[in-house]
């Protein structure tokens, strides 16, 4: 019986190994991202290789808070507003920009979005990293109707607050109603995964699933979405 | 209760539990993470875009290797001295694709690569080493937009981008090593009850 012990702590110490040795190997070489870097002849190496180490970065310098930060920024007529002035709803937070072109891409399908879900207690707020001039022409010709804030340096410290160290644009925050980040979605929106998304947050805003369970179903249905390729 | 019932009893769940959070190395598992994210899916700006250049003759030549997915827009290459005493005249660039945007019209843009040409001249006699400033700007076709970015770069010394990071690995979580210490400390009670058991007086035959 005690060599069984024996064998029991050994496959524990193994397995246990393994995982510290993963981890230091993982420390040393960061994993490489989806897309590839084709080198064409007669280019220099020495960026590629220099850089490697920054594959692993943009995922790594995400880091979510659990719940979304106070923060105030100006609105489109250079009024501060809070963004706990929504309080009690849930909040889908764009951040844009108006030389962004899969932002400007979006946008129909978020004024689509905040009229659909609007019964439902989901507000659109965008957030424009931007000049207000510019923002302001863009919302007066591309007719947006949801609330739009905008800043430069005070929004980008709001992306850096949300976890978003290294911007790129757009990203799209979703809160519950109690200010739980559920899901933080980089890059263009398409009608399936707002709608994946949107859905798991009724669900937990309506205590039908707990928040983690919520953020996993997320994770997974847009990993599903990915691999059909079903985005539209 | 004793050790030894202890382990026969929670040895098998103990073992799932020690190869549950061995698993998963890589990437935390998910009741350890926080939101959803799709942060995976797309790549930093300097591993996107990687920018090197070198002189020949009176020439600079500065060259982007862009990541497959990603493009530059032409119009938003800029290319200017930092050196003292160093004059860079306008690049010439090839004209690149074109993508059609409804807001701002048609866009030439780069994929793969693009090596841009420029002259320029000194007065400093080789007093400085020479800089540039590069300012560029793109995108991930998927969707996701960069803002500008400007490096100073040394040309024939590629590697030396001003404001190269390289990030800090992520700090350990306390799971892990709750892990790592359960292992050990259960290899140093197997280690220990295997002595005790040598040191027990044979029984008499």
């Amino acid at each position: 019986m005690k060599r069984r012990a024996g064998y029991a702590a050994a496959v524990l110490l193994a397995a246990a190994a393994t995982y510290a040795g993963a981890r230091l190997y993982m420390m040393g070489t960061p994993p490489a991202g989806d897309a590839g870097i084709r080198v064409p002849a007669g280019f220099a190496s020495a960026p590629a290789a220099a850089d490697l180490s920054a594959d692993a970065a943009f995922a790594a310098s995400i880091k979510i808070p659990e719940r979304l930060p106070r923060f105030t920024l100006n609105d489109l007529d250079g009024k501060p507003t809070p963004i706990a002035a929504w309080r009690g709803q849930s909040l889908i937070i764009n951040f844009w920009a108006t030389w962004c072109a899969p932002c400007r891409r979006e946008i129909p399908l978020l004024e689509t979005v905040a009229r659909q879900w609007r019964q439902h207690n989901f507000t659109v707020i965008g957030v424009a990293v931007d000049h207000r001039d510019a923002v302001a022409q863009f919302a007066g010709r591309f007719k947006v109707h949801y609330p739009l804030l905008c800043g430069d340096q005070d929004a980008l410290n709001v992306a850096a607050a949300l976890g978003v160290a290294t911007p790129a644009f757009p990203f799209t925050v979703f809160t519950d109603r109690r200010g739980q980040i559920v899901a933080l979605y980089l890059g263009e929106l398409h009608a399936a995964e707002i709608n994946l998304i949107l859905a798991v947050v009724q669900q937990v805003n309506d205590d039908r699933l707990p928040l983690t369970a919520g953020r996993h179903a997320i994770a997974r249905g847009l990993n599903r979405l990915k691999a059909g390729g079903n985005r539209t | 209760m004793n050790c030894r019932q202890l382990l026969r009893r929670y040895g098998g769940l103990m073992l799932i539990a020690a190869c549950a959070l061995a698993g998963p190395a890589q990437a935390r598992p998910w009741w350890l993470r926080g939101a959803a994210t799709n942060d995976h899916d797309f790549l930093p700006p300097d591993a996107a875009f990687r920018v090197a250049a070198h002189v020949e003759g009176r020439q600079l030549r500065i060259r982007w290797i862009i990541a497959d997915g990603y493009y530059l827009y032409r119009k938003k290459i800029a290319i200017k001295a930092a050196s003292p005493d160093l004059t860079v005249f306008p690049a010439v660039l090839p004209p690149g694709k074109t993508l059609s945007d409804p807001y701002f019209g048609p866009q030439a843009v780069y994929f793969q690569h693009v090596e841009a040409t420029a002259a320029y001249s000194r007065g400093d006699f080789g007093a400085h080493p020479l800089q540039i400033k590069v300012t560029y700007q793109g995108c991930a076709a998927a969707g996701l937009c960069y803002p500008p970015i400007t490096k100073v770069i040394f040309p024939d010394d590629p590697g030396a981008s001003t404001d190269a990071v390289v990030p800090a690995p992520e700090p350990w979580h306390p799971w892990e090593f709750v892990a790592i210490g359960g292992g050990g400390l259960a290899f140093l009670a197997a280690g220990l009850a295997r002595r005790r058991r040598r040191r027990l007086p044979m029984p008499p035959l």
